[in-house]
């Protein structure tokens, strides 16, 4: 058992030099945004504030690490229920709860800023969804086509829930998220290829059903299907020009910023076009337009790199979930950035979703941290058989 | 350790891996074409940014008399302005006016009950929904109508459903925001508009000068009002400037508009303000708000600084100006006193300098009701060049020479002065029966007979007693063209708007060619029969009535006036046709008149040691004056002209009293106007010369501030 104990301080360094990075590149653009920060923010230093996140972030991964997380597997329901608990309070809007900008996503914590319950949901959602999984492979080793449904409805209907209520804050960003991770989840779960391409059709057909009812029939679009702020979204991104709303009003600020960094940038802290939220949502934005098409690609194969070291890990681990939760963390941590630098760079509408470890963000931070912590435990949980031959 | 590894869990993760390496390359590729193929057109687009120039007023210029008195000034006032931009909204201007209102009193009572309804629709967002029902607006959009035009429909429906008592729920606080806003909204992208310029108190000034941080677009600022230091005197000709919250007067806005006015710019609307509007109105300072593609402010640099309007010097002698119209008021009143008057209510003076066309005063007064039903005397000194009487004998001095000219005199002619008696027409005659006489006789004393002998003379008619008379019709013509060029009936060609040339009558039966040659059928202006009988005083050139002297550039220095830009040089308009020898008969004609024993006005005038010239008028007239009931009823017109020393004339004047009595015996008003006036030019000039004298080097400075 000698070999059990050297085995836990396998530590990822990979991943850890990656995270490192990531710290750095957030300060210095956390830095560069603060001139371009409202008046009233400018007697906070973001930069520094986000290197303290970082280390509380550090804590974070500590304490996850100390948990095995097959300790995670056995307590998955409970924390399903304890997040279920915060969003239902959201929902019922019990003391402490906070509404900014028509969204009630927020608890007031004392001295530690607002807490977004569904950040820490996100990663209850990976660790349930696994155990789902987990336990209905094996119980059916041999899946039936009919299991593979099973299996699909019991992770519909543990997913429904939370997304419902997400959905009522209203926050888009966030369903999405969590819509990702199940994907991602569905994905690596096994399930029939012939399923999942009827899913991903079926979406294809909705999709166009919807726009072909948005042009013919717009009344009854308008009045059951969405809201006029919801359609606002998708008229900003796909027409910026032509709608001067807020949304659209962000897309085109963030092209300019974006486009006339061109393939060199600026240069550090020449910024010439103000963006909203320059130092969270827009982060992304002031990179590409201080170090052009090479610094933001830079920035993208940084997330890139961590993805791959995930997958890594995920392939290495010989538990099956260890890899589920790896795959989950994969498809949160990479919708987001996709999401991210794609609404800034007119791909996707625009949704108030920060770029993970680089936005300024306690409580982002924190969770993607978890989220860390949760890979570096499977794969400091991974033995490596001295006589299991390589599968 | 469980083992519990599937040989598919890696194969689904390699490909979940592969789609995120898609949706990675996704964002590569697009993050190419983003920056580096539109990158170039994105960087110009951030580059260019828009210039907007903007103008701020400048004082007008200061109106100056001949001896550099301030007439008009421009006091400094403490102003509020606002300058809203492109993208201001009117919650922008609400919370601006909310906290305005804290710091300013704004009187209420510009307030519209539209301005109210906005306001509160702007504020009462519920009930103003309530106003219009969704299924209304449902409807509304059942027609088919855009977005924009539904809400247009919705708002106008909104306003007409406010009630009264909705409009009740306004409190007083809230309608000085009403009062106030509206001056917010009414200004223009980027041009500052005047919140409030009268009555700012030293304490308002300050509050908000301290608060501007929190009054985003307000600014405090000098504002300038026109001030007329001499009150009343020769305020009509002066004119007026528009209002601020008028603006350019809306049938010229394309003119002013073309010339880079902005809309709320005051600027002359009538007289010299007007007719000098482009020396009076300065030149703006130019500030260049550099503006990005949404429109806000990047930065405002200053082009130009301007430059506030030129100064105006007039010809105007504002004492002599002051103390005419002082004689003018006493002698209305002396003659109203006397009786026999009910018709008089004006009088006229023209005073210039005949060799030049200069005016020294010009003035005119008129006996009105005000708004509280009080008779009161008004400046009336518009009245001399826009209302045109029968002036009377006053014009026998052009008969005379028209008949030099026209060959039917000769020097020295003499004629028979009897009644004439013509078939169908009442007798013509003097006011007394002369015998023969020559044209000297004939203009000192007035005779009647003489100008009609002359008139048809000149129609070629002859006369014999109790015969119809017949003459030629164009005898009019011909009259009527040497009389305009004294400038009797045609624009004297002063430098203001508004001259009219007087009436002519339409009638050419003979009788009427008489009363013409007696200055009893057309109609002149007082400025007409100045301009005349300068004519006659200078030798015979018709000289272009000016009222502006020279152009000053503005000075910093408050007492000095700026070098001169131009000077106005005198104009002749033309010469008369008739000879100086003619001439000569006419001036020695008018000097027997105030000298001589038996002259009409020698009475008034043989004692003036200035030795002054002129002719008398008294015109049958009819009434056609503010008493409706009193039209056309028979009355008496006074004039006189006349100009001094009668052999070196260096002032020329006309005295003009319509409607002045109705019978005999009558006040001479025009006599004792014209040598009250006379006698105050001569005063002036006497106080002038000691004054020079004693002090050669009496400068501006000490004029001025021995004036205020």
């Amino acid at each position: 058992m000698e070999k059990d104990k050297l085995s836990q301080q396998k530590l990822d360094y990979n991943l850890l030099f990656i995270l490192f990075l990531m710290a750095i590149v957030s300060a210095i653009a956390i830095h560069s945004a603060q001139p371009s920060l409202p008046e009233k923010l400018q007697n906070v230093n973001f930069a520094s504030k986000q290197l303290q996140w970082y280390g509380i972030g550090i804590f974070v991964i500590v304490l996850t690490m100390l948990i095995d997380y097959d300790r995670f597997f056995q307590i998955a329901w409970y924390l399903y229920g304890f997040g279920m608990v915060l969003l239902l309070g959201l929902e019922l809007h019990v003391p402490g709860t906070v509404t900014l900008k028509g969204a009630t996503s927020w608890y007031s914590l004392p001295g530690m800023g607002n807490f977004q319950p569904s950040e820490l949901m996100k990663i209850f959602m990976i660790i349930v969804l696994s155990r789902i999984i987990v336990n209905h492979r094996e119980k059916y080793p041999e899946p039936t086509i009919q299991d593979d449904f099973k299996l699909l409805g019991k992770m519909a209907l543990t997913t429904a829930p939370p997304l419902l209520l997400l959905m009522k804050q209203p926050d888009l960003g966030m369903s999405m998220v969590f819509t990702a991770i199940v994907g991602s989840l569905v994905l690596v779960s096994g399930i029939r290829w012939r399923i999942i391409f009827a899913i991903v059709l079926s979406a294809i057909v909705v999709a166009a059903i919807l726009v072909f009812i948005f042009f013919k029939f717009p009344d009854f679009f308008h009045k059951y299907i969405l809201e006029d702020y919801q359609l606002n979204r998708f008229y900003g991104w796909l027409a910026p020009y032509e709608y001067s709303n807020e949304q659209g009003f962000q897309l085109i600020r963030s092209l300019l910023a974006i486009g006339s960094g061109e393939l060199y940038g600026k240069g550090y802290k020449n910024l010439d076009v103000y963006l909203p939220e320059p130092h969270t949502d827009f982060i992304f934005g002031i990179i590409a337009e201080q170090f052009g098409f090479i610094g933001a690609s830079v920035v993208i194969s940084l997330f890139f790199l961590l993805v791959y070291r995930m997958i890594h890990i995920a392939l290495e681990s010989h538990d099956l979930y260890g890899s589920y939760l790896c795959a989950g963390v994969i498809g949160m941590i990479t919708f987001q950035v996709f999401q991210n630098v794609g609404m800034t760079i007119g791909l996707l509408p625009i949704t108030g979703l920060p770029l993970p470890f680089i936005s300024y963000g306690g409580s982002s931070l924190a969770t993607y941290m978890l989220a860390i912590g949760i890979v570096l435990n499977v794969r400091s949980r991974t033995k490596k058989f001295m006589f299991s031959s390589e599968d | 350790m469980k083992k519990r590894k599937k040989a598919q869990v890696p194969f689904r993760l390699n490909m979940l891996f592969f789609f995120v390496f898609l949706l990675f390359s996704a964002l590569i590729l697009r993050l190419g074409v983003v920056q580096i193929v539109y990158g170039e057109q994105y960087r110009k687009e951030v580059e260019r940014t828009e210039d907007e120039i903007v103008s701020t007023p400048v004082p007008r210029g200061k109106i100056y008399d001949r001896y550099h008195r301030v007439i008009v000034d421009n006091v400094p006032l403490n102003a509020i302005t606002y300058t809203r931009t492109k993208t201001t909204t009117p919650e922008d201007t609400l919370k601006v006016a909310r906290q305005l209102a804290k710091y300013i009193d704004k009187p209420v009572e510009k307030v519209t009950e539209r301005d109210m309804k906005d306001y509160w629709i702007l504020t009462r967002r519920d009930k103003a929904e309530k106003k219009v029902s969704k299924k209304e607006r449902k409807q509304f959009a059942k027609q088919g109508l855009s977005e924009k035009e539904i809400d247009q429909k919705v708002y106008k429906l909104t306003l007409e459903r406010i009630t009264p008592e909705d409009l009740k729920e306004i409190t007083k606080d809230e309608l000085e925001v009403i009062a106030i806003k509206r001056e917010l909204d009414s200004g223009y992208a980027l041009t500052p508009q005047i919140v409030k310029n009268k009555g700012v108190t030293n304490k308002e000034y300050a509050v908000v000068s301290e608060h501007l941080e929190e009054l985003p677009g307000v600014s405090t600022t000098t504002d300038w009002e026109r001030h007329y230091v001499y009150g009343n005197t020769f305020r009509s000709v002066l004119g007026n400037i528009t209002k601020d919250d008028e603006g350019l007067p809306r049938e010229r806005l394309d003119h002013f508009l073309a010339r880079d006015y902005s809309r709320n710019d005051r600027v002359g609307k009538s007289y010299i303000e007007a007719q000098y509007e482009d020396v009076l109105h300065g030149k703006k300072a130019k500030i260049k708000n550099i503006v990005d593609k949404s429109g806000n402010v990047i930065s405002t640099e200053q082009i130009y600084e301007g430059q506030r309007g030129k100064d105006l010097v007039l010809t105007i002698d504002i004492e002599l100006q002051q103390r005419v119209e002082k004689i003018i008021e006493e002698e209305l009143k002396a003659a109203k006193r006397s009786g026999g008057t009910p018709l008089l209510d004006r009088a006229f003076v023209v005073m210039m300098n005949p060799k030049t066309g200069e005016i020294l005063a010009m003035a005119g007064k008129m006996f009105t009701k005000n708004e509280q039903g009080k008779v009161e005397l008004r400046d009336y000194a518009l009245g001399t060049m826009t209302s045109a009487y029968a002036m009377g004998s006053a014009v026998k001095g052009a008969t005379v020479l028209t008949g030099f000219q026209t060959g039917v005199l000769h020097p020295n002619t003499y004629i028979r002065d009897e009644p004439l008696y013509i078939k169908g027409t009442p007798v013509k005659k003097s006011y007394q029966t002369m015998g023969t006489i020559n044209e000297l006789t004939a203009l000192q004393r007035s005779s009647n007979v003489y100008m009609f002998k002359t008139a048809i003379a000149i129609g070629g008619g002859k006369y014999q007693p109790h015969a119809p008379l017949s003459i030629d019709p164009d005898a009019f013509t011909t009259i009527r063209k040497y009389f305009s060029q004294f400038g009797l009936g045609v624009k004297t060609g002063i430098d203001l708007p508004n001259e009219i040339i007087g009436f002519q009558g339409t009638s050419k039966l003979p009788g009427f060619l008489l009363d013409l040659a007696i200055g009893q059928y057309d109609m002149y202006t007082p400025l007409q029969l100045a301009q005349y009988v300068s004519t006659i005083a200078n030798g015979g050139y018709r000289m272009k009535p000016q009222i502006v002297k020279e152009i000053h550039e503005p000075s910093n220095d408050e007492k000095q006036l700026g070098p001169v830009i131009s000077e106005f040089e005198p104009v002749v308009l033309n010469r008369i046709d008739m000879k100086t020898e003619y001439i000569k008969r006419v001036q020695e004609g008018f000097r027997r008149v105030m000298q001589e024993t038996g002259g009409t006005a020698a009475a008034f005038f043989a004692d003036a040691p200035y030795k002054p010239a002129g002719k008398t008028g008294t015109a049958q007239a009819f009434y056609d004056g503010p008493i409706k009931s009193k039209r056309n009823a028979e009355t008496y017109n006074l004039t006189l002209v006349g100009y001094a020393p009668y052999n070196d004339p260096e002032i020329a004047f006309s005295v003009v009293v319509p409607w002045a009595y109705q019978h005999e015996p009558h006040y001479p008003i025009n006599n004792k106007i014209g040598r009250k006036i006379l006698d105050t030019y001569f005063e002036l000039k006497k106080e002038r010369m000691n004054h020079d004298s004693e002090q050669t080097d009496s400068n501006l400075s000490t004029e001025q501030s021995n004036e205020q």
